[in-house]
């Protein structure tokens, strides 16, 4: 177990819960940015340890190229323009791009042995082809599989916590080493 | 391993409410049916009068506060949208417990079945049907789970320890380790309630719609529907995605796979427009 930080044993953390297409970013370090209802979405945080600036997003579906209208009025409904659109609200709090900690979380399958119903997965393929295409890697995921997840991201710590569903609490996705720098 | 008598006794023990969607979808599918008849069928309940009433005074319909009665009520947003709202109000009393059983919260089986619902009707509005028929089909079809729930709370290490990783579905588990599953208890479930046997047979089937005939389509409705539901993370629980996908729902309805995206889409919007009726956890 980590030990609480100061703003947790004040109680002074604050949650923001962002829904399905949805994404926020943060820098007050009182903040837990939480999504919940992550099925076959994919939820994606990323976070600048030196800066202390974290984001959050839920995006629900990999192309975009279905509706542009609807992703010209909420890129993160989308993962192919809900993760530029992340990383850039991200750097007017100035946290840099080559510094993130990225951590992926949902993406679930169904037995589908036709492949048809793979939303999950094309999901994180859409992911993963423009996080390499930038240079850019997961530090840790929890992807696919048969839940539902809930992700949190405090953003004093850089701490990314994930509860899948059927469990009654939560476990580190990713420790966060929020002094680094 | 339980006898199909101890699960046809926890039916009747189910509160009789529901039964009045079964008489009002026959009305409302009569040329000869009057308005009275229906206004008196949901009058019969006041609580689900006050229910109804309540929910069209909701933020979501505009008319904040100005709807006192079910005749004025039918006259500003017409039977259809009274239907739905009287099928939502019947279904969150009856669906909104726990069911530790399955893993599931205060909430999320009713979030679950009115996601499932809103999904099929944003299907069957793309490939045309009868929309009040696939809705309540769709919000009732995991009506089983209220049987169920309390017997797999004594063996869900059982059932959960076949599921996934053995390559069972959790219906399929289910069925190995109760000899029944929560489909085929639904569909008795309506059956007791004396609904309309496509209803019957698409709860039943809605797994795998095909066996449904002559009602695939309908099952295909709540099929697709209830992938939706998951897809958005409105599938708490143990058996989350541990279901079988059966792609024959797409050729059924005559969909391509592409329009799945959409759907989902339209699902999402659907579900935000009318999410003053809907009570979130979250």
């Amino acid at each position: 177990m980590p030990s609480p930080s100061l703003t947790s044993m004040m109680g002074f953390e604050r949650k923001l819960v962002i829904g399905v297409g949805g994404m926020a970013i943060s820098n007050n370090q009182a903040m837990i940015l939480t999504t919940y209802s992550l099925g076959s979405c994919l939820g994606v945080t990323i976070y600048d340890p030196v800066s202390h600036v974290g984001g959050l997003l839920h995006a629900m579906l990999p192309d975009s190229s279905i509706n542009a209208a609807k992703a010209a009025a909420q890129p993160a409904m989308f993962v192919d323009t809900g993760i530029g659109a992340l990383f850039r609200a991200t750097y007017a709090l100035r946290a840099e791009k080559n510094r993130m900690q990225i951590c992926v979380a949902g993406g679930a399958s169904f037995l589908d042995q036709s492949g048809v119903f793979n939303i999950g997965e094309r999901n994180y393929a859409c992911l993963t082809r423009l996080l390499a295409q930038n240079g850019l890697t997961i530090d840790a995921k929890d992807v696919g599989g048969l839940v539902s997840r809930t992700l949190h991201l405090h953003i004093g710590t850089g701490e990314v916590r994930l509860k899948c569903s059927g469990q009654n609490a939560d476990t580190i996705l990713f420790k966060g080493y929020a002094n680094v720098g | 391993m339980q006898t199909l008598d101890n699960f046809i006794k926890q039916i009747k023990m189910l509160p009789p409410a529901p039964r009045v969607l079964g008489r009002l979808l026959v009305l409302l599918n009569d040329p000869d049916g009057h308005a009275s008849q229906i206004v008196e069928l949901i009058s019969f309940d006041p609580a689900l009068t006050a229910k109804v009433l309540q929910r069209c005074n909701s933020a979501a319909f505009g008319l904040a506060g100005s709807v006192s009665n079910l005749d004025e009520a039918v006259t500003l947003l017409g039977f259809n949208a009274i239907y739905r709202l009287v099928a939502m109000s019947i279904s969150e009393e009856l669906l909104g417990a726990s069911q530790a059983g399955y893993g599931i919260g205060s909430g999320e089986l009713w979030e679950h079945s009115v996601t499932t619902a809103v999904a099929a009707r944003v299907i069957v509005r793309k490939v045309g049907g009868e929309e009040n028929v696939v809705f309540t089909a769709a919000l009732l079809h995991d009506i089983g789970k209220l049987v169920l729930g309390s017997f797999l709370e004594g063996c869900r290490q059982s059932v959960l320890s076949q599921t996934g990783s053995s390559g069972l579905s959790f219906l399929e588990a289910e069925k190995t380790v109760l000899g029944v599953d929560h489909a085929e208890i639904g569909g008795r479930v309506l059956e007791e309630w004396k609904f309309p046997e496509n209803l019957v047979s698409a709860v039943r089937h809605h797994h795998d719609p095909a066996q449904a005939r002559p009602h695939e389509q309908l099952a295909a409705y709540v099929h697709l529907g209830d992938l939706i539901a998951h897809c958005l993370g409105q599938a708490q629980g143990f058996d989350s995605f541990a279901v079988r996908t059966q792609s024959n729902a797409l050729e059924i309805l005559e969909i391509s796979p592409k329009e799945m995206d959409s759907f989902i889409l339209e699902t999402d919007s659907a579900l935000k427009e009318c999410a003053g009726l809907i009570r979130t956890t979250a």
